[in-house]
């Protein structure tokens, strides 16, 4: 009797397949026939949308590579060996080490999950995550270079790492109570594709690992992708469709001028490497308000809440925003008393 | 001699027990579909309309890294225990794929005068340009936007008002403007065009109502920098082709 039932699941999958088909073929003969380039703010909307995921795509699936890797390559016993470092060096621990991780937000979300997964401190891959986007020499470089010839360019650079790294740690600091379990989202329920086998579980042959490293290398990345593509969606229609002059009238408002440039990179959504040149430009803002926009943005912005709330548990990105945002609004209060 | 029984006969018949499982299927789409993007923007040349010169290597590399992921993942798409596609599953991969359409279906284009508008006015603050560049060789448009961001590079852009400049760019309309005059516009990008910033200059002495927002010309004339505004006092507009990079790169 149960054969009748799975041939009628898996016709009716071939129907969910085919009309998915049907609809994305529609689509395309309707961009291609009703050339959207015949109103400026759609063309707008898609430009935007496709940089940004031509763009983010290639460091989603170097976090999903890098993920699958430490899943089939990376004994348990590795992260054990870490859990045992003292709890006091294990958040400071993995800060530095998204130092050594040069991929933007997108790609540190999905090695962050794993870590969790294969027994790392829950609260130093939250760590990890947030200060890897901050962090990393690309990053740093990019500041640099986007502040050449500033006097604020030292403030800059070493704000931006420093306060990164402190605002990181206060996040893992704040979650570090919580298990794999209480943090971790239940990924079935939103997957929707097949559960791979633990590769430690399955055998140790070539073919199985490389099946397995595979398999976990398409299932991050179909995981992710999608909800990288939601979020790109979203900052693609603020771009366009909320004019950056909005937050002009509040340049010279103390407080309300950092709220708003952390606003603005929420908005944005830009990647952490190229973030510090648009940052830059907002000359009117001063130092404090611009560093806002940089160690704000790759924490918490909109494709990283909908990459967080499909991750993670139900409160998580409600928790990083609160953290992040105090942490990073006392920080620049500082330094543009001290710089400003 | 029979099979059945040994251990090339286990491998076998195992191997003929697994057959292909279509979420698995779906996975291959979206890797393949993704690797395709990549490979079309590599043909037909169209980076230059997504990404900067500096990140345009995102690109090649994507190519072959899913490439290598959708090749794997057909390698693999046999299993002991196939998974039907589910609603969840197949509506997921259709958004996935639903960008890449856009990419395929969308004739070539860039940013324009709409998003000139949209996007701030401190737009010159973040262009590297340094003194020494902008006091001497060929004035460019970077040249001029990263000399409003200083007092030394304004210095330098002072010393070199009247002498003549040629700029590629696209004509944008301040609806207040005299009939004579259009801004002339560029974008400035360092990652994608999300981060784009606009660079721009007066044009005056144009033939009024000859050029249409959006249109690409070449103008010739003498550059006067007046505070945070440039003009150009052009001698020559021309139209001309969108250039195959249309954005400057920091």
């Amino acid at each position: 009797m149960q054969a009748p039932a799975a041939d009628t699941r898996l016709e009716n999958g071939y129907r969910y397949a085919g009309v998915m088909a049907l609809a994305l073929v529609s689509f395309g003969a309707v961009l291609y026939v009703f050339d959207p380039a015949n109103v400026a703010g759609v063309q707008n909307f898609f430009l935007v949308f496709g940089s940004l995921l031509i763009e983010a795509i290639p460091f989603i699936l170097l976090g999903a590579l890098v993920s699958a890797a430490i899943e089939v390559f990376v004994p348990k016993t590795v992260f054990e060996k870490l859990a045992l470092l003292p709890k006091p060096l294990q958040l400071p621990a993995a800060g530095l080490a998204g130092a050594a991780f040069p991929v933007c937000e997108c790609g540190s979300v999905p090695v962050a999950r794993r870590l969790i997964v294969k027994g790392l401190m829950p609260s130093a891959a939250v760590t990890f995550m947030l200060a890897a986007p901050v962090l990393n020499p690309i990053v740093i470089a990019s500041t640099a270079v986007a502040y050449r010839g500033r006097d604020i360019l030292w403030p800059m650079v070493l704000g931006r790492a420093g306060l990164g790294f402190l605002v990181a740690m206060a996040v893992g600091y704040v979650v570090s109570d919580e298990t794999k379990e209480q943090l971790l989202r239940n990924r079935s329920r939103t997957a929707g594709h097949e559960h791979e086998p633990s590769s430690q579980s399955s055998g140790s042959g070539a073919w199985t690992k490389a099946t397995s490293f595979f398999g976990h290398l398409s299932g991050d990345f179909v995981f992710m992708a999608r909800f990288l593509v939601i979020g790109a969606m979203v900052a693609a229609a603020l771009q366009t469709f909320v004019p950056q002059s909005v937050i002009g009238g509040v340049a010279g408002m103390p407080v309300l001028n950092i709220l708003a440039m952390m606003g603005l990179a929420f908005l944005l959504s830009l990647c952490s490497e190229s973030d510090a040149f648009v940052a830059a430009s907002f000359v009117q803002f001063g130092v404090g308000a611009q560093l806002a926009f940089l160690v704000f943005g790759p924490m918490v912005d909109t494709k990283l809440g909908i990459l967080y709330g499909a991750t993670f548990r139900q409160g998580f990105f409600r928790t990083v925003v609160i953290v992040v945002t105090t942490c990073t609004l006392v920080g620049c209060l500082w330094i543009e008393v001290l710089f400003g | 001699m029979s099979s059945v029984g040994t251990a090339e006969g286990l491998r076998t018949r195992e191997r003929t027990a697994r057959s292909i499982s279509p979420s698995r299927v779906l996975d291959c789409l979206a890797l393949g579909s993704w690797a395709a993007v990549f490979w079309f923007l590599l043909i037909t040349d169209r980076t230059s309309l997504y990404l900067s010169t500096r990140t345009a290597w995102v690109v090649p590399t994507g190519a072959a890294l899913l490439t290598v992921g959708f090749l794997g993942r057909l390698l693999s798409l046999r299993s002991n225990e196939p998974k039907p596609i589910t609603a969840l599953s197949a509506w997921g991969t259709g958004l996935i794929v639903l960008p890449v359409i856009t990419v395929l279906a969308l004739p070539p284009a860039s940013l324009g005068s709409y998003a000139a508008s949209r996007r701030s006015t401190f737009s010159s603050g973040g262009i590297v340009a340094s003194t020494e560049e902008i006091a001497s060789g060929n004035l460019s448009l970077t040249d001029v936007a990263g000399g409003l961001r200083s007092r030394d590079g304004a210095a330098a852009l002072t010393e070199r008002a009247g002498e003549e400049v040629e700029f590629i760019g696209f004509v944008t309309k301040d609806p207040g403007a005299p009939a004579d005059e259009f801004i002339l516009t560029r974008f400035l990008v360092s990652c994608c065009v999300a981060d784009a910033l606009s660079v721009n200059v007066r044009v005056v002495g144009a033939p009024p109502g000859e050029f249409k927002a959006d249109e690409w010309v070449r103008v010739s004339g003498k550059f006067y920098p007046l505070g945070r505004d440039v003009i150009v006092d052009s001698t020559d507009i021309v139209r001309v082709e969108r250039p195959k990079h249309p954005y400057l790169s920091s």
